[in-house]
């Protein structure tokens, strides 16, 4: 009897532990729906929380700005709102966060994302709000700088995206460098080699680049089909009508693998950091990077000791001197199950407000704003944001909008031995030829 | 202890760590077989395509190149991590003072953090600015060996596959060396007297009392490699190119950066079955002839037994 009461009672206890470890559980899955902010807005006594997961750098300027102004509109709100802001600067790992919390069904109220191919599949599967549209009737479209809303069109001219930045790159050059070894600010690619050739050969690092981004070195490739045809190649190679082994691809190949002798030892293990202080401690010559880096150049530039110069041109080139890279970086889209009344207000207000605050901070805003009059804006601000207005019709928009996933991860992959010389033409164009054929299906 | 004796009360103690199990270790297994008959980039339906994924698989190029560079990474992590692992501990126990602090001192990198021990490669292996492995080369006067480590595509291999070996090097020592300690002294000292010199104990008497720790230590040691992933992903994360791709890097690459989760899961059962297919080669390959024939006589001489009851 005495026993059977002790099984008894060790059966009661496991029981009672089960049942705990499963009401655990099922604590957690409600945790995880809220995070995916579906049911924020429906306990609508409660507080609002709308959850953004961006991809901007942590306590950069858009950061800044966007949580002063959700504070702001959650004051206004009687603090019956909140912005939940979980943000992931490192791109690759933030990009396979989102797409996780999208396949397992959780995507967050407002993401950030680039109007690239995947971007598309979410767009076709009903998931993104029309920004264009919403921009449109609301009365918001021409509150925005063309090119920077352009960027954010897919190919077809539809829009999803809404751009909160907006940047020029450039190529940066040290001054004393360059007089130390007779050469000019080159006007055209041609000369642009020819500058490098003399430099390696005074045994000067002729440009440091960030390999471990992959980026930088894709713009390499981008930069003389650019030049030659605008984005109509890129779009033509991703679209199956283009070869990269055609006249455009392999002259884009060829460019790169002469550039590629000019670039730091190691590029491609070489990060963003070390990329960037190889420039500054003079130990490179030039550096390709945009203007969100303005800040760590100014002392030097203020000095006299740095400059900057635009993408050269080709003699008879499709674009001209004023059109390179311009772009309006990764752009924010919302969840259309979770786009209700209240978010578009907060969207509105954002668009209002956002312009002021960002440009206070100097930095160039997508969005059409007085500049503060109570902010000293440096002469180098000035002086890029003058290159802006004054930019052409076209813009180089880097080739990873454009290709799929899977072709632009081989691409990036391989053109790094491209670069180095560790790989042939041939193979690296069959490898981008056939992933292309592979992912257009 | 009554309880115990009653079956219902097995399951009862039983159930909890199962239903774990089969959450955590089966149920996600069994997700990659069915997704790996699956075409899907993560958004709508899944589409079944039977295996065409496999196919695609055995006709990629990068699988292969990933597979044999996975073999060479084992065959470096595992022969250092055994090798020198074994090595030290053997030296080890001929030490009479210090033992201790030694010990420690061999186990640390094993409770550094992953980063850092990334870190802590990527700046030996650095150019710019020199790491610490070219400033030696360029000090003793080997400057034609100076090199880019981690982007020469003939040294990157080897470079990230150094870093796993290294760091549990002192893991595996500590193992070994509590299994030479525990062995019993008597056995050795007989054969001391008998004429047998100390290399003669070591391989004839010490290895094979210590073959299970061997066979543990070994197959531990062969699916930590299989599965080597964090290392090299943070080093170079499988390039330049392709040239330090492992399959699980590329499994990784594919499934969560492609969007393939799909072809991703092929690849992830491949690594399953691999990894079951070498510990149980390895476990066949112990079972030496010798085994084998003891156990064959143990079931004979059971028979004989039975045979004689009768």
């Amino acid at each position: 009897m005495k026993k059977r009461l002790i099984s008894l009672l060790m059966v009661f206890t496991m029981v009672t532990a089960l049942l705990t470890g499963c009401g655990g559980k099922t604590d957690n899955t409600g945790s995880g729906g809220s995070d995916s902010g579906k049911n924020p807005s429906k306990s609508s006594e409660e507080k609002t929380v709308v959850k953004w997961l961006a991809s901007r750098p942590v306590d950069g300027a858009i950061d800044l700005t966007m949580r002063e102004i959700a504070k702001q509109y959650s004051e206004e709100h009687g603090g019956n709102w909140e912005l939940q802001v979980e943000t992931t600067a490192d791109r690759p790992s933030y990009l396979q966060k989102l797409k996780t919390l999208i396949a397992g069904n959780n995507m967050p109220d407002i993401i950030d994302i680039d109007a690239d191919p995947y971007c598309k599949e979410l767009v076709d599967a009903g998931m993104l709000v029309d920004v264009k549209s919403f921009l449109k009737d609301e009365g918001k479209y021409d509150d925005f700088y063309p090119i920077a809303l352009k960027y954010q069109e897919f190919t077809d001219g539809s829009m999803y995206t809404l751009p909160l930045e907006y940047h020029v790159e450039m190529i940066w050059y040290n001054k004393e460098i360059f007089a130390a070894n007779k050469v000019e600010v080159p006007k055209t690619v041609d000369e642009w080699l020819d500058v490098c050739a003399k430099l390696k050969a005074n045994g000067i690092t002729p440009i440091s680049v960030d390999g471990v981004d992959r980026w930088p070195v894709q713009r390499y490739l981008a930069m003389l089909p650019f030049r030659d045809t605008g984005n109509d190649y890129i779009i033509n190679l991703r679209d199956g009508k283009a070869s990269m082994g055609d006249e455009t691809g392999m002259k884009s190949i060829k460019f790169l693998q002469q550039m590629g002798q000019y670039f730091n030892e190691g590029f491609a293990a070489t990060d963003y950091a070390t990329a960037q202080s190889l420039f500054l401690d003079g130990k490179s010559a030039m550096y390709y990077i945009g203007d969100w880096e303005q800040a760590a150049m100014l002392e030097q530039y203020e000095a006299g000791k740095v400059d900057y110069f635009y993408l050269p041109t080709t003699p008879d080139g499709k674009t001209g001197a004023n059109e390179f890279c311009v772009n309006s970086g990764i752009g924010m889209a919302f969840n259309t199950k979770t786009f209700d009344e209240k978010t578009k207000d907060f969207i509105l207000y954002v668009i209002d407000n956002y312009g002021k605050i960002y440009a206070g901070r100097q930095q160039m805003s997508p969005i059409k704003t007085e500049l503060p009059k109570d902010i000293k804006f440096t002469d180098l601000y000035l002086r890029i944001q003058k290159d802006m207005n004054n930019t052409g019709e076209h813009f180089l928009k880097p080739w990873d909008t454009y290709l799929d996933s899977g072709t632009n991860a081989i691409m990036q992959d391989n053109m790094l031995l491209v670069a180095s010389g560790d790989m042939s033409a041939e193979d690296f164009i069959k490898l981008v030829d056939d992933s292309i054929a592979v992912n257009k299906q | 202890m009554g309880i115990l004796k009653d079956k219902k009360a097995f399951w009862v103690f039983l159930l909890p760590g199962l239903l774990f199990y089969i959450l955590a270790v089966f149920y996600p297994i069994e997700e990659s077989i069915r997704l790996s008959f699956m075409k899907w980039g993560g958004i709508g339906d899944k589409k079944f395509v039977g295996f065409d994924n496999y196919v695609l698989m055995f006709q990629d190029r990068v699988f292969y190149k990933a597979f044999f560079n996975n073999l060479i990474y084992l065959l470096i992590v595992v022969s250092m991590q055994l090798i020198i692992g074994l090595m030290f501990a053997v030296l080890l126990s001929y030490m009479k003072r210090k033992v201790t602090l030694v010990k420690t001192l061999y186990y640390v990198p094993c409770i550094v953090t992953t980063v850092a021990v990334t870190q802590l490669f990527r700046s030996m292996y650095a150019t710019e600015p020199e790491g610490l492995i070219n400033q030696i080369l360029n000090a003793v006067g080997l400057n034609g060996l100076a090199t880019s480590w981690l982007t020469n595509i003939k040294t990157v291999l080897a470079c990230v596959s150094i870093p796993e070996g290294w760091r549990f090097t002192g893991m595996y020592m500590v193992i070994f060396y509590a299994a030479l300690i525990s062995l019993d002294s008597q056995v050795y000292e007989a054969a001391k007297v008998d004429g047998a010199n100390e290399w003669q104990i070591l391989i004839r008497i010490k290895m094979p009392l210590i073959k299970p720790i061997l066979l543990l230590t070994l197959t531990m040691c062969l699916t930590g490699a299989l599965r080597g992933f964090d290392i090299p992903f943070l080093l170079t994360s499988g390039g330049p190119g392709n040239v330090s791709e492992l399959m699980s890097t590329y499994m990784y690459k594919k499934a969560f950066s492609s969007n393939q989760y799909g072809y991703g899961s092929t690849l992830a059962v491949f690594i399953i079955i691999e990894s079951i297919l070498v510990v149980s080669l390895l476990r066949a390959g112990f079972t030496s002839r010798e085994d084998r024939e003891t156990r064959k006589m143990q079931k004979l001489k059971k028979k004989g037994r039975s045979v004689k009851d009768l």
